[in-house]
């Protein structure tokens, strides 16, 4: 699903947010990307949906050619995509079936398939009952759910998720984490930076841990291993 | 583009002209105003043309001839006036014509011939009329040329201070139209700027979850061709009445003033208008978009 080869990224300013990191996710997998603040994680993300691009490596997403790809097929990576933001980036004018159906109709999906998608991916949020509100309206945990279903409507091969539970209660982290172990479990890749030393310790999935930039560390069902 | 696509491209316009109608009332006043001044220079630039032409079509060269030129030779140069290219008409008037048309214009003061008693000075002569202005000096030099013809006038001076005018003009209207149309190009493109602005999430959104730019460009890129329509209607709308009120002042007191008849010309223009701010607002948006576009 996902291979980096020797992915180095240097920014203007000259910051190192990644040296050489060579790295596997395969189809299927749920990985933690842990690391303290600017450690690189979140540029690590960034990378996968080409919303920065590497200094130099190799980057193969799902298939696309990150670092070589022209960018009108930019898209067309992203459609095969779901990302979910800590901030949950959810339109405040569209109601909560609006802000799902948004991302089938940017993709000019089929009007009678998105319906149908719509009330499915709101059932495994269990938002169904909610469709009519408006973001303004739900609870943070509430919000997020709203923006996972917006991820996984299209039915996405790669979740990626940028610390979703970090403003969240931990019960209601624990109701986010249920719905993406239920997504991995129907067969879909979840990458998922987070700062919750609680749920990777609990979870115990692939853990890679980042540090200055450089993987130091890679267990197949690992621990957060900072305290918090 | 799916029907399913425009109906949204449709929606989102009319949405986004709603939420922010006072600033669509703003731009589209603005750009009104811009165009309905763009529009009074082109019809002023159109006139002056138009009147260019018209003096530069009366433009006639006066072909004298000689005292001693006989009927028949008078005949011969006829001949050969009415032979030379870009000759569009050539009128005959004899001494006595010349002298009765030099009585009519000198009026009141017709008493001054008395001085010269019966004689009559004025050569016979052609009025030579040619196709286009252009041709008037090559054709005068060749006219003089010609055995028994004293001299071909047509009045250089006046001709070139009138070409030297008319190029004047139509380089400062043409200049001052791209400085408004750069102008109104300015004003529709920061409304949308501000559009934009106002939406840059649910842009980015839409990136997230794999839009192609074209998809996200429709609905800004309509949103300045309806703006930029909705300006040039009223400013065609303006430039009738202000034509209609100009040109009856005119007519008032200068009948036969040569200025372009109302119909159909102010509908080509008022067109004109509406499409020129049609174009400019697709290219606003379009400048003002490409920044949020990058990838």
């Amino acid at each position: 699903m996902i291979q980096m080869k020797d992915i180095s990224k240097t920014y203007e300013n000259g910051t190192i947010a990644l040296e050489r990191v060579n790295v596997e996710i395969g189809k299927g997998e749920f990985v933690f990307i842990v690391g303290a603040s600017g450690a690189g994680k979140s540029t690590f993300i960034r990378l996968l949906f080409r919303e920065v691009l590497p200094s130099s490596g190799e980057l193969i997403v799902n298939g696309h050619d990150v670092v070589n790809m022209d960018n009108s097929e930019v898209p067309y990576l992203r459609r095969g995509l779901g990302v979910v933001f800590q901030d949950y980036r959810l339109l405040p004018d569209k109601t909560v079936a609006e802000n799902v159906a948004f991302a089938m109709q940017v993709i000019e999906a089929p009007r009678r398939r998105m319906q149908h998608s719509v009330n499915a991916v709101l059932d495994i949020v269990g938002l169904r009952d909610k469709y009519k509100n408006f973001p303004s309206q739900l609870s943070g945990g509430e919000q997020q759910r709203v923006a996972i279903a917006r991820a996984i409507v299209n039915n996405p091969a790669l979740v990626i998720a940028d610390e979703p539970t970090g403003n969240l209660d931990p019960e209601t982290s624990w109701e986010i984490m249920d719905i993406f172990k239920r997504i991995n479990a129907s067969g879909t890749t979840i990458v998922m930076a987070t700062h919750d030393k609680h749920i990777v310790d609990t979870m115990r999935k692939r853990v890679i841990a980042i540090e200055g930039g450089k993987i130091v560390r890679d267990e197949a069902q690992g621990v957060y291993g900072y305290e918090n | 583009m799916k029907i399913s696509t425009l109906e949204y491209v449709i929606r989102e316009v009319f949405f986004s002209l709603r939420r922010n109608s006072w600033m669509a009332v703003a731009s589209v006043s603005t750009v009104a105003v811009s165009l309905f001044i763009l529009g009074m220079f082109m019809i002023l630039v159109m006139n002056m043309n138009r009147m260019a032409e018209s003096l530069e079509s009366q433009v006639e060269i006066s072909v004298y001839l000689k005292d001693e030129v006989s009927e028949s030779s008078i005949e011969d140069i006829r001949g050969m006036l009415e032979s030379m290219q870009g000759i569009d008409k050539v009128t005959f008037v004899d001494k006595a014509e010349a002298m009765s048309r030099f009585e009519e214009r000198l009026g009141e003061q017709k008493f001054l011939l008395e001085a010269i008693g019966d004689t009559n000075p004025l050569p016979n002569s052609f009025e030579v009329k040619v196709k286009h202005p252009d041709m008037v000096k090559a054709a005068a030099d060749e006219i003089a040329k010609i055995k028994g013809v004293e001299s071909a006038k047509y009045g250089q001076d006046v001709v070139q201070h009138m070409f030297d005018i008319t190029r004047l003009i139509r380089i400062f209207g043409f200049a001052l139209m791209i400085l408004l149309g750069g102008a109104t190009l300015f004003i529709i493109s920061n409304t949308i700027r501000l559009t934009v602005f106002a939406r840059r999430k649910e842009i980015a959104i839409m990136k997230y979850v794999g839009a192609t730019d074209w998809f996200i460009r429709w609905p800004f890129l309509l949103e300045g061709i309806v703006l930029g329509c909705f300006g040039g209607v009223f400013a065609a709308f303006a430039l009738r009445l202000a034509y209609g009120i100009v040109t009856n002042k005119i007519y008032e007191t200068l009948a036969f003033f040569p200025l372009i008849p109302m119909f159909p010309f102010i509908g080509y223009v008022g067109i004109g208008i509406m499409i020129c701010g049609m174009a400019i607002g697709a290219i606003g948006s379009t400048i003002s978009l490409k920044r949020f576009l990058k990838a």
